[in-house]
């Protein structure tokens, strides 16, 4: 105990002033003696209470120090820093946009962390709101399983661990009348949705219970973007009427800006149960159930009940309900899922960065304090003392950080404009609410104050550890290699750079092989030329299959008759569009198949118009394509997909076997299924990663369904075409928005902007990584050879051959950075499996990226080198010896 | 004069009552260390106080090292007594506020 109090005063006492330093350790140490002498008389060791107050040396130390250094020498202090790095405008310009470039890095992605995965969301006590997961038994954990009717109901009524419970479906509108016809993002919401939420409405009410039942007016909520778009933010518009999807509903209420849950729904319309619905839809599972906690009910409780539930529910309903559970998520891990991986990992990379910066500015002060070696000296000499020197570099650098903190803020202000700015097809939610906020401002002075302590305290530390006054006085001090202990500090700094430039390297080569995979993987369909936009038949306007095969007919004919378009189809379920049915067969062969039938297909249900395979480029392996013969009434024909068919009938021929899905599809129609008539090519509908699933093609006038995609091939570029289908589809009916207008380039592009967008981010960290390791080589370099002029000079002149020198200089950069190299790929071939999960068709540790890390620092190192390596032979003998 | 803040006080009334060493003012005032020294460095550099190194010989019959005391000084005499007269004040218009630092110092 003695010897911990004894080392903890070792410890503090270089922060006492020198000169009362021997008194102050002589004080503490003779009361801890005294009372170690008291209680070893009493028998006793040195009790508790004297280590404890031993602590108190730390606060009278920097007592005594603060006494000392009062308020008008900080002043000084910061005056002379600021006048010396005014004196060298470059040093300070380099230093400060270094600096600036990684700490408003570093902020702009925390903020994008923040708004994406920290900051709370935007409604009261959001750890109470949880989602609930209608999951399998096999797979609890997977997020974003639906619900059906019956079952939502039955928690309700059942379930005691929530104030209320709510369900949601989001869908799309047509809003007409009022302006041009628009599409816009909807959420159909049952009564307790908001109270669930606790957001109450801007203007008028939200939607509540009394809105519940089926014969209740039809009243609409709007959200505030659509609000402001539309109704120009006229608060009077509650009490009117807007037209949704044909017919008129009066708005009751205005939410206020910030909310949107679902995520991008602008039109809030009640969600109302029929009594058939209740009955017979406990296989339908399509409702998003969220929930609000009662206080003190914890999130486990919670899930065990609804687990227990669950398990009477399947007992109750063992067809539909058989191997069921119900899981609870956070709402945030609802909404961010996979991303929230990324997101850490970007911030790790920049993190990364900022480390490097750290130690390149490190390496620069360092250098400068070397430079400085005799101006410290002389001011010793005058009578500073080495804490005055120590606290005017640490000064120093604290207003740098603080100025590069400073530089860094606004870089972040603009990368965050550019983050908040990026398209909402990337797919990262919330990723919009990024902004410069208090806790961005505080973090980022954090990182600054960290980064000047980091950046400063060595080289402060440095030049104080040895100050040989009268050695470095005198300017003949320069040795001939300089002072090899400080040599060896710069090395290890420019060792630690290029590893972590090569673990960033890695990293981004990583992700490059990952993105060039993933594009290279053939979809399976044509994809140029190729334009699509949707359409949907409001239900008052088009409530007969008739009625919306007819339209589409027409809008097909016309289409296909414009002089852009080469060839005009339809479908339900565009390929990348994540829209499908996934049915199991209910029949194959005329054979009922159940539950418990192992090979019981599951399939992915698309619909068609005539000549869709030829327009997609897709092609008929066997049998035909469906046609303008597959109508109302005739035979229903199906198409499979070559997966389907290898999974249903591996041994067989498909053609001709016929199955059923057993569900209608669409109002009144016949029950989905059909003769298979046609095989066709695989398409990767879920992009390029995910393989293809059995899928099953049936046609679009079988099933008229109240939503279509219409696809284009044209003769020009895609977008020519809008316009003119545009004007057509105007003419047929004004009031149906003609929305998701994309080519399917566009589309294919789109499901790779998550993985495009992380490669490009750390790519530039990489970039940025190895420019910093590359300077800091070539500094460590041209510092050498300047202090080893002399003895290049004495090599020289001794017949020594310049390709001699140059080798040297050469030898000790490849050295550096080769240490780096093994280091940084050991780094990142540990680090390989964090991310396994963000890589496509490469293994973490893949030799192609590691090579070519080599490669490339290979020639960095020799590009960093060379300038110095060429000085070093060009240095004349003569002028070199002569150098003092 | 400069009126004493109240662990000065407190510190001062402590050796004025004899007690002088570090620790022995600590025990006595029952502030912690982080405060006792400090306020004593100050006394001391306000000549308030004034310190001295207690005899060696007796120290080493002991078998420890010599402690290091200190003395109030004439100015910290006074001062001591123009503060307390300020606290005791203080006291008689707000005994409550005031009860718990006259217990500690007495």
């Amino acid at each position: 105990m003695k010897r911990l109090c004894d080392g903890w005063l070792r410890l503090v006492s270089p922060v006492v002033p020198h000169d009362i330093r021997r008194d102050w350790l002589r004080e503490w140490r003779a009361e801890i003696a005294f009372v170690a002498a008291q209680s070893s008389r009493a028998g006793l060791g040195l009790p508790v209470g004297a280590v404890w107050r031993a602590v108190g040396a730390l606060p009278h130390a920097v007592w005594l120090r603060c006494d000392r250094w009062r308020f008008d020498m900080i002043a000084q202090d910061v005056k002379y820093a600021v006048r010396s790095l005014w004196k060298r405008p470059g040093f300070a310009a380099v230093t400060l946009l270094t600096l600036g470039i990684g700490i408003g890095a570093n902020a702009a992605i925390f903020g994008a962390v923040r708004a994406v995965v920290l900051r709370p969301l935007p409604f009261p006590d959001p750890d109470s709101v949880v989602t609930l997961s209608t999951t399998t038994t096999t797979r609890p954990g997977l997020p974003g399983g639906s619900t059906s009717p019956p079952d939502f109901l039955d928690w309700r009524r059942d379930s005691r661990s929530f104030t209320e419970m709510a369900a949601s479906v989001a869908e799309a509108s047509a809003i007409t009348g009022d302006g041009p016809a628009e599409q816009v993002p909807n959420a159909h919401v049952t009564g307790g949705f908001f109270n669930v939420l606790g957001v109450p409405a801007l203007y008028g009410r939200t939607l509540q219970p009394g809105d519940d039942p089926i014969n209740a007016d039809d009243v609409a909520v709007l959200g505030h973007s659509l609000w402001m778009r539309r109704f120009n933010g006229r608060p009077g518009v509650v009490g009117t009427l807007v037209t949704v999807d044909g017919s008129p509903r009066r708005i009751v209420g205005v939410m206020p800006a910030g909310f949107s849950y679902p995520l991008r729904a602008e039109i809030y319309l009640p969600q109302r149960f029929a009594e058939k619905d209740i009955i017979g839809q406990r296989g339908a599972q399509y409702l998003d159930v969220i929930a609000r906690f009662k206080p003190g009910v914890t999130f486990t409780a919670a899930q065990s009940e609804m687990r227990t539930y669950a398990r009477t529910l399947a007992a109750q309903y063992p067809r539909t309900n058989g191997n069921r559970t119900v899981t609870l998520f956070g709402v945030r891990d609802a909404l961010v899922g996979s991303v929230r991986t990324a997101m850490f990992f970007l911030l790790g990379a920049v993190g990364f960065v900022l480390l490097i910066v750290c130690v390149n500015v490190a390496n620069l002060f360092l250098t400068r304090a070397l430079g400085r070696q005799r101006e410290f000296a002389v001011r010793a000499a005058l009578g500073a003392s080495r804490a005055r020197l120590v606290r005017g570099l640490l000064v120093e650098s604290a207003i740098v950080g603080g100025a590069g903190g400073a530089v860094g803020l606004l870089f972040a202000a603009w990368l965050t404009a550019i983050i908040a700015g990026l398209d909402q097809g990337l797919g990262i939610p919330l990723l919009d609410q990024t902004r410069v906020d208090g806790v961005v401002v505080v973090f980022t002075a954090g990182v600054s104050l960290l980064t000047a302590i980091m950046f400063g305290t060595l080289p402060a530390l440095h030049t104080s550890a040895k100050l040989d006054l009268a050695g470095r006085i005198r300017a003949d001090a320069v040795t001939t290699t300089g002072d090899p202990h400080k040599q060896r500090v710069r090395s290890a700094l420019v060792i630690l750079e290029t590893a972590i430039a090569v673990v960033l390297l890695v990293g981004a080569g990583l992700l490059a092989r990952s993105f060039a995979s993933m594009t290279s993987v053939p979809l399976g369909f044509a994809g140029d030329n190729l334009q699509t936009f949707s359409v949907s038949f409001p239900p008052p306007k088009y409530p007969s299959s008739g009625s919306r095969t007819t339209f589409a007919d027409t809008l097909l004919e016309r289409a296909a008759a414009l002089p852009q378009v080469e060839s005009a189809s339809a479908i339900f379920g565009l390929p990348l569009t994540d829209l499908s049915y996934a049915i199991s067969f209910a029949s194959l062969d005329g054979r009922r198949l159940t539950r418990e039938d192992a090979r019981r297909p599951m399939v992915q249900v698309r619909l068609v118009a005539p000549k869709y395979f030829s327009t997609m480029g897709i092609p008929i392996r066997r049998g035909r394509s469906l046609d303008a013969t597959d109508r109302a009434g005739a035979a229903l024909a199906v198409v499979i997909n070559e997966t389907a068919a290898k999974e249903i009938w591996p041994d067989a021929d498909p053609i001709g076997h016929e199955f059923s899905l057993g569900t209608p599809l669409g109002l009144q129609g016949p029950i989905a299924g059909g003769r298979v008539v046609g095989v066709a090519g695989d398409v990767r509908d879920f992009g390029p990663v995910t393989v293809s699933k059995p899928t099953v093609y049936l046609s679009f006038a079988q099933f008229p369904l109240n939503y279509l995609t219409v696809v284009l091939r044209t003769r020009g570029a895609p977008a020519t075409v809008v316009e003119p289908a545009r004007a057509l589809l105007k003419d047929l009916d004004p009031d149906l928005p003609m929305f998701e207008v994309r080519s399917m380039t566009q589309l294919s592009s789109n499901v790779v902007a998550q993985p495009r967008l992380y490669l490009l981010l750390l790519a530039l960290f990489a970039g940025a990584a190895m420019l910093l390791a590359a300077i800091g080589i070539y500094g460590v370099l041209s510092h050498t050879v300047s202090q080893r002029t002399r003895e290049i000079g004495i090599r020289l002149a001794l017949g020594a051959a310049p390709g001699q020198v140059v080798s040297s200089v050469v030898a000790q950069a490849s050295a550096l950075s080769f240490v780096g190299l093994v280091v940084g790929l050991l780094i990142a071939a540990a680090a390989g499996r964090f991310v396994q999960g963000l890589l496509f068709g490469v293994k973490p540790i893949d030799t192609v990226t590691y090579v070519a890390v080599a490669g490339g620092l290979a020639v960095v190192s020799l590009v960093a080198s060379w300038l110095p390596a060429r000085r070093a032979s060009r240095i004349d003998p003569v002028a070199a010896l002569k150098h003092d | 004069m400069r009126r004493l803040r109240i662990t000065a006080v407190n510190v001062l009334q402590a050796i004025a009552n004899g007690y002088e060493y570090g620790f022995d003012i600590i025990d006595q005032t029952g502030l912690p260390s982080g405060t006792v020294y400090p306020a004593l460095s100050r006394l001391e550099r306000d000549g308030l106080v004034r310190s001295a190194w207690e005899d060696e010989a007796a120290a080493h019959a002991e078998g420890r090292p010599a402690r290091r005391y200190y003395r109030v000084t004439a100015p910290g005499a006074r001062a001591l007594s123009e503060s307390a007269s300020f606290y005791r004040a203080l006291l008689a218009v707000r005994p409550r506020a005031a009860g718990k630092a006259t217990r500690s110092t007495r």
